[in-house]
Formats: structure tokens, C-alpha cells, sequence
């Protein structure tokens, strides 16, 4: 007797008729889409307060990280190249030392390597102090020759060299006598800002994660207001998939235009600060600008904004269905 | 179609509704369920629409035990049947239209689809031109019509409603009847549960009288 009755079942008349899943599953999409967006301006009051609350808390790493950016570039002032100085031993003759310097700069630390003679020495020293008289009545020059290097050394170079080894290497040729390294500040300046990275990093985390709880809040009040909705939803056929979709695009939304907002936020505040910088800049005689926020890092920005979002919502919606089950 | 094996459901408050129920419906039948309040006509529907499961015996649905069907599966079922509650759980912040659209939506239907659907319930229950009103500007009877409206969309085979006329005067009442009739002559098996026995009576239907159990 099971068996007209079953034919009576089968034909799927309730399915969708002529849509295939993938239409299916678009169409889905496409409805969440639209209904997150309409629902997000249905309150426009709280949203544009979580909106601000996120942009402002996604716009204080990310101007940090400019600090961080435009400091780096003003360090890396072409005109403050590091040098070490090779000081070669008396007794080196001019053609040993250029010998000497073609050997050397085969070796991947070294940018530049320029031979400074002791008669190139001598004049200079004349030039600087004047007491060429007195120079004159010195039989012989008693300046060494030396090696002016430029490392390889960038304040954000990939290629970081241990220059402690590096000096030491110098000072086992035999011809050297003594090394003397010009680059201290830039070090010292490196683990500063090394530091200052750090911070930002920290400081990025704990904001990311606040836009996580902000979304989150937000998007579990939303689920506590439309309980009765999800109810009647899911007496009719819902998936918990089809429940959770629209909130999550509204987690994503929250996250992009929070992002959006983010960054009209620190737009501003450069806008505001690009006349007094270059001013200070014209003061030392610098042609340093400031540098903003780029196509890639807008980018990246929006997209951890939406990633942030799209989770905070999943973390919210996920509790409340394994929850309510 | 349906058919009851031995089911009983205690609640866990301990109250019993159903004792050792056996029943069986045909496909393209309808039946009406009466009784007192507490016989446990609801529960009978909600056991079929898997809001609640036995806690002996089984629901076959089409020969298939429903005891077997998963957690995961339960959404797919229940887009097989129309639900019709007392109370119609409209929601308030939708227009007619998107309350009735609800189960299209999500199928996963396309918006063409939807609309000409959409329109054909509306014209059923007699709420053609209603589409754009929002439930709280509605009546009681025209408010459980879109409660109907919404369940027969989807054309499902089996209908359940639970107290559908309960509070509608009797000239609306008869007309709700008679609407299920026509969607039980178009093939979908129709359950209704009714403490109304004028009503019932006059259907001139199978009816299963509930007796209370004493527990």
C-alpha cells in the first residue's frame, strides 16, 4: 500500500521548479544580499554609531602605522648613507690597498667600496684644518689609506647584516689596522623603530578584536530582535544556513563601511597635518612629504574590516543557533 | 500517506497528550481532528510537522519513518508541508508580500518565480491588490489568510492547520474551509485540527475524535 502512496511524494513539485541549486544558491545569495542591506538602514541611528565605533577603532592602528611608514622614509634620507671606515696598517702600499679594496668588495655585505688615499687624506686635511705649513715640514704623509664602505643597509632592509660580524671579518685581513663603523645611530634607530612596530602590531590586535566584540554585539541584538522571525523561518523549511546568511553579510557590512569610514577618518587627519609637516620639512631643507594610504594598503585595510565583520557575525549567529537547537 | 504507529508523547512536564495513537490517511485526503481542549490535536500536528518527535512509536510520512529522519534534514521536510497556525506568526515588519514570498525564498526561487507564485496565493485567498499592505494594517480573517497564503505557496503536499478558524466569525470561518477544500482537491492531504463541531459537522469530512487521556 506504501508503494502509490509514494509515488505520490516523489514527484519534488515543492522544489523550486526548473531551478537547479546553483541558481538556487545564488538566488539565496542575491536575497541575503539585498535584505542585510535594506536592514542595515532600517535603524540608521545605531548603525551609523557602530559604524563610527568601528571606524575609529580601525583608524588608530592604521594611522599609527603611517607614523611608523613616513618615519622610515624620513630615515632613509639619501643624503645619510652609513659608511664604515677601513683604516689600513702604515706600511700598505696605494697598490696593495686598491688590491685589497677589489678583493673586499666582491663580498655581499658591501654596497660600495671607494679607496681613499693617504695623499687624498692628506689634502683634505689641509682643506679642513689650514695647517698646511705646519703639514709641510712633515717629511713623510703619516696618514693611513683607507676604505670608505657603504653596507648594504637600509633602515627597512630585507637584507639585514650583522654588522658586529661584519666589522670583525674586516679586522682579520692582515693589512687592516684598525675599523671604525659610522652606523651606530642607524642601529639604534632600527631597534626604535623595531620596537615602534611592535606596538603597532599589539595595538592593531587589541582593536582588531574590538571590532570583533562591536560587530558581534551588534549583530546579537539584531538576532534578539528578530527571534520571532528566525522561529517562524525555520517552522517554514529554513536551513541554519539560511538563517545565518543575512547576518553575516550584515557582519560584513558593518566591517566594510566601518573600513570605509576608517579611512575617511585618517584621510582627515593627513589632510590636516600635510601644511604644518612641510613646513618643518622646508625647515631642515628637506623635500620630505607626507605619505598616505595607498591603493594596496586601502585594500588590505577594507578587506581585515570585512574579515573582522563577516567573523564577529559568525562567532554571534553560531552561539545562537547551537544555542537555540 | 500518513500514518500513526502506536505513538505516544509525554512532554516533559510529565503531561501525557497522546496515548498509543493509530492512524492512518490516504493521499489526498482530508481529515478533521477534534476534541477537547488538551486531547492533544496540536501535538498530533506537530508530530507530523516534526515540531516535536514521539516519544514512542513512529510517524510514517509516504512509508518513510520519520524517526529517521536527521537533524539536518528537518528544513527539507518541512518545505513539504503547509503549516497554518491559530495565531498566523506574520511578520510584522514585512509587507504581505515578502510574509508570503518567505518559503520561496527560501527555496531559493528566482524573483520572477516568486512573483507570479506570490500573486496566484494571493488570488486564492482573496487578497489580490493587498501585496504592499503590512500585516498590522489587516484584519484577523485576512490575516490568517496570509497565514494560508504562506503555507500553500510552496504547493505542498501535506497541510497541516492547527485551530485555523479559532478566531474568525463563522461566515469567515466557512470560507477558510472552503479554501482548503479546494487546495485538498488539487492532491495535498489536509489536516485540520477544530474544537469547532458545527463547523466540522457541515464539512461533511473524515473526522478522528481525540479523547482526552487520563494519565
Amino acid at each position: 500500500m506504501a508503494t502509490p502512496v509514494n509515488k505520490k511524494v516523489a514527484p519534488p513539485r515543492n522544489r523550486a521548479s526548473g531551478d537547479n541549486p546553483l541558481s538556487a544558491w545564488f538566488n539565496q545569495q542575491s536575497n541575503a544580499f539585498r535584505f542585510s542591506m535594506e536592514r542595515l538602514w532600517f535603524n540608521p541611528m545605531s548603525t551609523w554609531i557602530t559604524l563610527t565605533a568601528i571606524a575609529i577603532a580601525l583608524s588608530l592602528p592604521t594611522s599609527l602605522h603611517l607614523l611608523l611608514k613616513n618615519l622610515q622614509t624620513l630615515t632613509a634620507d639619501k643624503r645619510e648613507v652609513p659608511t664604515i671606515t677601513v683604516f689600513l696598517k702604515q706600511s700598505i702600499s696605494e697598490q696593495q690597498a686598491k688590491d685589497l679594496a677589489e678583493l673586499m668588495s666582491n663580498q655581499p655585505e658591501i654596497e660600495q667600496l671607494r679607496v681613499f688615499t693617504r695623499d687624498e687624506a692628506m689634502q683634505e686635511f689641509r682643506k679642513i684644518t689650514g695647517f698646511g705649513e705646519t703639514l709641510d715640514t712633515l717629511t713623510e704623509n703619516p696618514l693611513p689609506h683607507t676604505l670608505i664602505i657603504t653596507p648594504r643597509l637600509r633602515l627597512l632592509g630585507d637584507m639585514d647584516i650583522d654588522m658586529d660580524a661584519f666589522s670583525n671579518k674586516l679586522k682579520k685581513y692582515p693589512e687592516v689596522d684598525d675599523v671604525q663603523l659610522d652606523v651606530e645611530w642607524i642601529l639604534r634607530l632600527r631597534a626604535i623603530l623595531s620596537i615602534a612596530e611592535r606596538i603597532v602590531l599589539v595595538v592593531s590586535v587589541l582593536l582588531g578584536l574590538t571590532v570583533l566584540l562591536v560587530v558581534g554585539n551588534t549583530i546579537r541584538l539584531d538576532i534578539e530582535n528578530r527571534k520571532d522571525e528566525i522561529r517562524v523561518t525555520r517552522l517554514i523549511g529554513a536551513t541554519n544556513s539560511y538563517i545565518r546568511r543575512p547576518f553575516l553579510f550584515g557582519g560584513i557590512w558593518f566591517g566594510l563601511f566601518g573600513g570605509i569610514l576608517s579611512l575617511v577618518i585618517v584621510h582627515a587627519a593627513l589632510l590636516f597635518l600635510i601644511k604644518p609637516v612641510g613646513e618643518l620639512a622646508s625647515l631642515y631643507g628637506s623635500t620630505f612629504t607626507l605619505s598616505g594610504v595607498d591603493v594596496l594598503m586601502t585594500l588590505q585595510i577594507l578587506l581585515a574590516s570585512s574579515l573582522l565583520g563577516v567573523i564577529g557575525a559568525w562567532l554571534a549567529v553560531g552561539r545562537y543557533l547551537w544555542r537555540d537547537e | 500517506m500518513i500514518e500513526f504507529k502506536q505513538v505516544s508523547k509525554k512532554y516533559p512536564t510529565g503531561q501525557l497528550a497522546l496515548y498509543n495513537v493509530n492512524l492512518t490517511l490516504e493521499a489526498g485526503e482530508m481529515v478533521f481532528i477534534t476534541g477537547h481542549s488538551g486531547a492533544g490535536k496540536s501535538t498530533l500536528l506537530k508530530l507530523v510537522a516534526l515540531l516535536e518527535r514521539p516519544s514512542k512509536g513512529e510517524v510514517l510520512i509516504g512509508g518513510r519513518s520519520l524517526n529517521k529522519l536527521g537533524r539536518s534534514q528537518i528544513p527539507n521536510y518541512r518545505r513539504r508541508i503547509g503549516f497554518i497556525f491559530q495565531d498566523p506568526h506574520l511578520l510584522y515588519d514585512r509587507t504581505v508580500f515578502d510574509n508570503i514570498a518567505l518559503p520561496l525564498r527560501i527555496a531559493g526561487m528566482s524573483h520572477n518565480e516568486i512573483r507570479r507564485r506570490v500573486q496566484a496565493a494571493l488570488d486564492k485567498v482573496g487578497l489580490t491588490g493587498r501585496e504592499k499592505t503590512f500585516p498590522l494594517m489587516l484584519s484577523a480573517g485576512e490575516k490568517q489568510r496570509v497565514g494560508i497564503a504562506r503555507a500553500m505557496v510552496n504547493k505542498p503536499t501535506i497541510i497541516l492547520a492547527d485551530e485555523p478558524t479559532g478566531n474568525l466569525d463563522p461566515e469567515l470561518a466557512q470560507d477558510i474551509m472552503f479554501t482548503f477544500t479546494q487546495f485538498n482537491e488539487l492532491g495535498a492531504t489536509v489536516m485540520i485540527a477544530s474544537h469547532d463541531h458545527g463547523l466540522v459537522e457541515r464539512m461533511k469530512k473524515r473526522t478522528i475524535v481525540l479523547q482526552k487521556v487520563d494519565s
